[in-house]
């Protein structure tokens, strides 16, 4: 049986290496041969696969490309395949990341997390309070309030870390959350027909005129070097799970992780990360099944989610995990996605170029454009192109 | 006097112009945080630090030697290859009469203002179909034809003197045995001009390999610094240390060859 | 050039040497590129199960209505305006001081060499770090101290004035040393009696430039220009690894564009169209190449 991953960090990649491995080992009527993938380019390579009738068995893919996928044809639906224990231990975000349609079609061993890094002793020398979890978020006014005053202690005034350096995908991650906690979204859900009026709607270009004053005060610094928060030069850096390792090792316990931002409408958060999904060129379900059954063990998660610091996908593989049960440091991400502080990104085929329009959008605000200009450019192309593709109808036989 | 002046201004030129390769090669012995910081002062010039850790945090990071392999390999086939296919070519066009030649070189002549890049998305979709994704073969026989090496060959060709082949045929001697052992020996440059513009177009290449390639196996080294350029943690310390590794061959063919690479530069400019 | 000596049996000898090259040609240039051509009239987005259908000129008129792919137009050509006459200059001013430099000619040359050997990825990874914003950054502590303390650092790469130009310096840092060889070789080639002559005429230094040097060198520096100018309309990898086309579209190509569109957006039909938008120019610019090159030989 032939799997594809993608190339993430060292530890992920060799964490992979071994379960494949024992499971290769354990005298399995089925073995695994797996490829990875580089993540940068992994949508164009499975597109490629598949146009060349190529794709292997069981594929990874990164969460948003799900529906794309379905639309296409590529996956089948994970239902039987999965045991109803294994499917009831799935923490709601997997779950909803994984369904389109009211059907199940991939499935992740972990999600991520997204929040404010932060270090407590400067949080307290400025006066600034410390949200208590993720119902209890800074208002964007206390956030603004937070930046002025921590800037007023700063050398040069950049006290907010955003990863400007990151790629595109980043920036629909990150900041998409924004304009849902002021109440907007990237697109009308869940029938996914519109973004015009939604994108662009006064709610949206509110919050994203927010983002734009922090940048335009000064309070960002540009984090060319990925530094920026290890080196001390900000206070606060708007980051993911995958950074805890580092800033942990720089700042041991002075360092908090903060729910982003309430506008409004609650605090929102990123989701979603790399899933499994079975291609419709799997001839055998009993060994695509004995595969992601065994990924899905909670001592296989927390394998993985110890190498890649991820948020575990199920329950009980939370429970068993010190950074992510109660009282845990990361708790708060587990907390996030567990109850409902997360929007999966929009599960359409159009998202590749949902997002391509959106981050589009965020690095021209960023640039200082005209945030209203920006979304309504954005929300065009999004619109025109479910038009050419007629409103993406799925395939039904499923 | 002036002489001197100028020499002293020439290389206050060239120190400066040199100044982005000896930040790199320097920033390569230094500690990753070191880069950045002293990005900004003389001592990004001076290597206070030097240590080989970059060096070997690349080796073990990435399959270094697979990358140079793979580059070697691919633009050595296709230098080889063209040169082969591309100047048999050229002799056709310049010394042989048939039917249709005329019509042929025509379309040649028009296909060499076709660049790479206006076909690049349909080549994807046709190599995808042939099922090359992802080998050697999709990044090295696309290429091996040229229409402009086929020019060069042929204007080079155009002006041998007839009497190399007229001798050659009064021996006897076939066609292919005329072109190795009479043409090519008297082509020499035209064969270096061809097989240098061919490698650093070639060993450059970074648009195609991003389309057509998916894992390390078979990736260039354009590419793979592009990666690994973007692989978190950014550590300039190492790709600096990585872009020496890349770069550093090729200086040492270059300086070898350097009469050679200068012919064939300047073949090309004459001739074109 | 036809001796009428081989006319029947070199008949199949020309075509089979020219055989692997020309079905090479046929293969993996005029069949992708009438490929291309008919692609872009119709909708092929990448993997979609809706059919294929045949929309007529709908994406040339969509591209050229969309202001990214204007942008990339003007990018472009902007890009070969500027960057054409400086490198060149900038090249045949090297040139000069090389061919005056006699024994250290060279070494010289090495030097201004070695950056050609550099693929494009690369250098711009290397002029990432030097154009990295605040004084930290390799040029804005050099633009600093040569401007003593005047200059206000800035982040290059993200500012839309300033982008374009900071891609333009990378590239003619890559590219002059190519031209310079050239323009040394076409130097080189220019008769000494010419000069000795109109220096016995009493003519200086600068009408010995304008009346000898810059005639003799005329073909040349055609052949460079028009190289560059090419060059400049096919730019992407600088495009693709320091900015992404930002910001605000101030660094986006016709190459870069026609690349989001065909892998990142799949609208492979878009981007064939947008690659047959810039077959049509690189067309135009070959077109006036022989036309200058045709009005010198009538010159000559």
């Amino acid at each position: 049986m032939r799997v594809w991953a993608h190339a993430g960090q060292e530890a992920e990649r060799s964490t992979l290496e071994s379960q494949v491995r024992r499971i290769n080992e354990a005298d399995l009527p089925f073995g695994v041969e797996l490829t990875f993938i580089p993540e940068r380019s992994y949508n164009a390579q499975v597109q490629a696969a598949a146009l060349a009738g190529d794709l292997p068995d069981v594929l990874e893919f990164d969460g948003p490309y799900l529906s794309n996928y379905v639309w296409q044809g590529h996956l089948r639906p994970l239902g039987s395949l999965l045991s109803q224990e294994t499917r009831q231990e799935l923490i709601p975000s997997i779950v909803d990341q994984g369904t389109i349609g009211g059907k199940l079609y991939g499935v992740g061993t972990f999600d991520s997390g997204l929040g404010i890094y932060a270090r407590k002793s400067l949080l307290t020398v400025a006066g600034v309070r410390i949200p208590n979890g993720p119902d209890d978020a800074w208002s964007s006014e206390e956030f603004k309030g937070a930046l002025e005053r921590l800037a007023k202690d700063d050398s040069d005034g950049a006290v907010l870390d955003l990863k400007l350096n990151y790629p595109p995908e980043w920036f629909t991650y990150a900041f998409s959350p924004l304009i849902q906690s002021a109440g907007a979204d990237l697109i009308e859900r869940p029938g996914y027909e519109r973004s015009g009026g939604i994108l662009d709607s006064p709610r949206s270009v509110g919050a994203l005129k927010q983002f734009q004053s922090w940048l335009q005060k000064g309070y960002v610094d540009p984090n060319i070097d990925d530094a920026a928060f290890t080196q001390s030069r900000v206070a606060l850096s708007w980051a993911g799970h995958w950074e805890f390792q580092r800033y942990h090792e720089a700042f041991d316990n002075d360092l908090i992780i903060l729910p982003l931002p309430d506008l409004g409408h609650g605090s929102r958060t990123g989701q979603g990360s790399w899933v499994w999904g079975v291609t419709r060129n799997n001839p055998s379900n009993a060994a695509a099944a004995g595969f992601l059954e065994y990924l899905l063990l909670p001592e296989e998660i927390l394998a993985m989610t110890a190498a890649n610091g991820a948020v575990p996908a199920t329950y009980s593989a939370i429970e068993g995990s010190m950074r992510y049960r109660e009282g845990g440091p990361l708790n708060l991400f587990a907390r996030q996605l567990t109850e409902g502080f997360a929007f999966p990104r929009p599960q359409t085929p159009a998202y590749p170029v949902i997002t391509s329009a959106f981050n589009q959008a965020v690095q021209e605000i960023r640039n200082g454009k005209d945030v209203r200009t920006a979304l309504s450019d954005a929300a065009a192309v999004i619109d025109q192109d479910i038009a050419d593709n007629k409103g993406y109808p799925m395939p039904d036989e499923h | 006097m002036k002489r001197v002046l100028g020499g002293i201004s020439l290389l206050l030129v060239s120190l400066i112009y040199l100044a982005p390769v000896l930040f790199m090669f320097i920033g390569s012995l230094k500690p990753d945080a070191d880069v950045l910081v002293q990005a900004g002062s003389w001592r990004a010039l001076w290597p206070d630090t030097a240590s080989l850790e970059n060096y070997r945090n690349v080796i073990a990071r990435v399959p270094f030697g697979r990358y140079l392999f793979n580059s070697l390999f691919i633009t050595v086939a296709i230098v080889a290859g063209g040169l082969l296919v591309n100047s048999l070519a050229g002799y056709a066009f310049s010394r042989l009469q048939f039917r249709g030649r005329n019509l042929l070189f025509a379309v040649v002549l028009a296909l060499m203002i076709i660049p790479l890049e206006a076909i690049a998305v349909p080549l994807f979709y046709q190599v995808t179909l042939f099922g090359w994704r992802d080998t050697y073969i999709v990044q090295i026989i696309p290429f091996i034809a040229n229409a402009f090496s086929i020019y060069l060959f042929y204007t080079y060709f155009l002006g041998l003197p007839k009497e190399l082949e007229e001798s050659a045929r009064i021996d006897g001697a076939g066609v292919l045995h005329t072109f190795f052992l009479i043409i090519a020996p008297n082509a020499l440059p035209a064969f270096a001009s061809v097989a240098i513009l061919t490698f650093l177009t070639q060993w450059g290449a970074f648009l195609w390999p991003l389309m057509v390639t998916s894992g390390d196996a078979v990736r260039p080294l354009p590419l793979a610094i592009a990666t690994f350029h973007s692989l978190p943690p950014l550590q300039w310390g190492d790709i600096f240390a990585f872009g020496v590794m890349m770069v550093a061959p090729v200086i040492l063919v270059f300086i070898v060859f350097q009469r050679w690479f200068v012919r064939g530069v300047v073949a090309t400019g004459i001739k074109g | 050039m036809a001796t009428g000596t081989c006319s029947k049996r070199s008949l199949p000898t020309g075509l089979l040497l020219s055989a692997p090259a020309l079905l090479g040609l046929l293969l993996f240039v005029a069949v992708p590129f009438t490929l291309a051509f008919l692609l872009s009239f119709t909708n092929l987005r990448l993997g979609s199960p809706l059919p294929l259908e045949w929309v007529g000129w709908e994406q040339y008129r969509r591209i050229f209505s969309d202001p990214a792919f204007l942008r990339a137009i003007a990018n472009n050509s902007l890009f070969a305006l500027f960057v054409v006459p400086l490198q060149t200059t900038a090249a045949l001013v090297l040139a000069l001081l090389l061919n005056r430099a006699l024994g250290a000619v060279k070494l010289f040359r090495t030097l201004f060499f070695l950056p050609v050997v550099f693929p494009l990825s690369l250098v711009a990874i290397v002029w990432m770090l030097i154009l990295a914003p605040g004084p930290n950054g390799m040029m804005n502590a050099a633009m600093e101290s040569l401007s003593l303390g005047a200059w206000e650092s800035r982040d290059f790469l993200r500012d839309p004035d300033w982008a374009l130009p900071a891609i333009m310096l990378t590239s003619i840092w890559q590219g002059v040393g190519f031209q310079m060889v050239i323009l040394l070789a076409g130097l080189q080639a220019i008769p000494r009696e010419l000069y000795e002559s109109a220096a016995i005429d009493g003519a200086g230094r600068g009408r010995q430039f304008l009346h000898i040097t810059l005639p003799q060198l005329r073909n040349t520096l055609i052949f460079v220009m028009l190289v560059t100018t090419m060059l400049a309309f096919r730019l992407f990898d600088q495009v693709q690894i320091m900015t992404q086309g930002g910001p605000l579209r101030a660094t986006t190509t016709v190459m870069f564009e026609a690349v989001q569109a065909a892998f990142t957006r799949q609208q492979v039909a878009k981007g064939a169209a947008m690659t047959v938008a810039l077959f049509g120019i690189v067309l135009i610019i070959t077109w006036i190449q022989r036309r200058i090159t045709r009005e010198d030989r009538e010159i000559a």
